[in-house]
């Protein structure tokens, strides 16, 4: 805890969504703890995460909302969408169910972000192939067809975890290099911080927010 | 994880499932779900105010609702006490949830952003003897009842 002030020049924001159990908090876990939870519970709500990353040399501190898959928090998650920057849409290769829900959850992406939100589709539990329930190909066809990324993950493993969270942040930066994403836009889920000479951030008063010690 | 007690809910959001709320209390039939929606919108309400109505449905909730929710009612007091500076109550929640989840990450992270934001403002010693006491006679006795019934 006693690292900062950090230094970082952009910060982006990211939700994590898709059903109950698919692995949205494990996969989370995974990459800002490099730790798998084998024994999860439920989300309750929304949970946060953070990790400070760099891209084209630029150091950028992803804030990422992870959702609660359970039906009865459905409708006030939906708030954390708005200005989300990039969205990672999970389902569980193991369980047909979980990617036939797909389409809704793009609905409600599609609805409450913006045109320039990325959006990242993972198919997660890729450690469990025996038990494979929704093959690549069909997959990648619907994330194809619907403009997404896409990749095969394993929160247990580790597999393209970081992958998943990286790409979608240099999607992120090449739309604001290209000027398609306008920083200035109230929601584009972006915020550019210039870097404070010296080192010393005292208009940033998140310095303590960033890795926090998790106890589990 | 400060932003989890710094975030602010929507105005649209908090009006949105005010009206649906305020439209089932004059027809006299009230959903939990509807209830719970507009607590959770309230707790995250940038006004004391507001968060004290949230605080009160959810309490509301949590006598009545059954056993599978009460994690939530739960979470979500700890959640709006810390955000009106009500630390000790707060924790006793946490601690009141732990005892039924010891595991559980989320609620041990929560507790961990309190005892920090105490310790800035400067209010460990008070926390440690009052959270003691009010804790046995309150939410950690609700919590243990909670936890045998299972
Ligand atoms: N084998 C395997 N199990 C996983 C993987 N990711 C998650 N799990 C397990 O799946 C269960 C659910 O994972 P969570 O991360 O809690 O799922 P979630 O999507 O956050 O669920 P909600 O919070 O209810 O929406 C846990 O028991 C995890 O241990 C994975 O990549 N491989
Ligand atoms: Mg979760």
């Amino acid at each position: 805890m006693s690292v900062g002030p950090y230094n970082y020049s952009y910060i982006f924001k990211y939700i994590i969504i898709g059903d109950m159990g698919v692995g949205k908090s494990c996969l989370l876990h995974q990459f800002t703890e490099k730790k798998f939870m084998s024994d999860c519970p439920h989300t309750i709500g929304v949970e946060f995460g953070t990790r400070i990353i760099e891209v084209s040399g630029q150091k950028i501190k992803l804030q990422i909302w992870d959702t609660a898959g359970q039906e009865r928090f459905r409708a006030v998650t939906r708030s954390y969408y708005r200005g989300a920057a990039g969205a990672l849409m999970v389902y569980d290769i193991t369980r047909r169910s979980t990617y036939n829900h797909l389409s809704s959850w793009l609905t409600d992406t599609r609805n409450l972000t913006n045109p320039s939100t990325v959006i990242f589709l993972i198919g997660n539990k890729c450690d469990l192939n025996a038990a494979r329930d929704v093959t690549y190909e069909e997959a990648k066809q619907f994330a194809d067809e619907n403009g997404l990324m896409f990749v095969e993950a394993s929160a247990k493993s580790g597999e393209n975890v970081e992958e998943a969270f990286l790409e979608t942040a240099k999607k992120i930066y090449q739309s604001i290099q290209d000027g398609r994403l306008d920083l200035n836009a109230a929601e584009s889920g972006v915020q550019h911080k210039p870097s404070q000479p010296g080192g010393r951030n005292t208009l940033v008063n998140d310095q303590t927010a960033s890795k926090d010690s998790c106890s589990c | 994880m400060d932003e989890v007690l710094d975030e602010v809910v929507p105005t649209e959001d908090l009006k949105k499932y005010e009206k649906v709320y305020h439209e089932q209390l004059s027809s006299g039939n009230i959903t939990q779900k509807a209830q719970f929606e507009y607590a959770w919108c309230l707790v995250r309400s940038k006004y004391s105010g507001d968060i004290r109505k949230g605080l009160i449905l959810l309490e509301e909730l949590f006598h009545t609702d059954k056993e599978e929710s009460k994690r939530d009612y739960l979470y979500y007091l700890a959640i709006g006490n810390a955000r009106i500076k009500e630390y000790n109550k707060a924790l006793q929640y946490v601690r009141g949830f732990l005892q039924i989840e010891p595991g559980n990450h989320q609620v041990h992270d929560l507790e961990v952003v309190i005892k920090r934001r105490m310790e800035k403002e400067g209010l460990v010693g008070v926390a440690l003897t009052g959270g003691i006491v009010l804790g046995i006679a309150g939410v950690v006795g609700l919590a243990l009842a909670l936890a045998k019934k299972k």
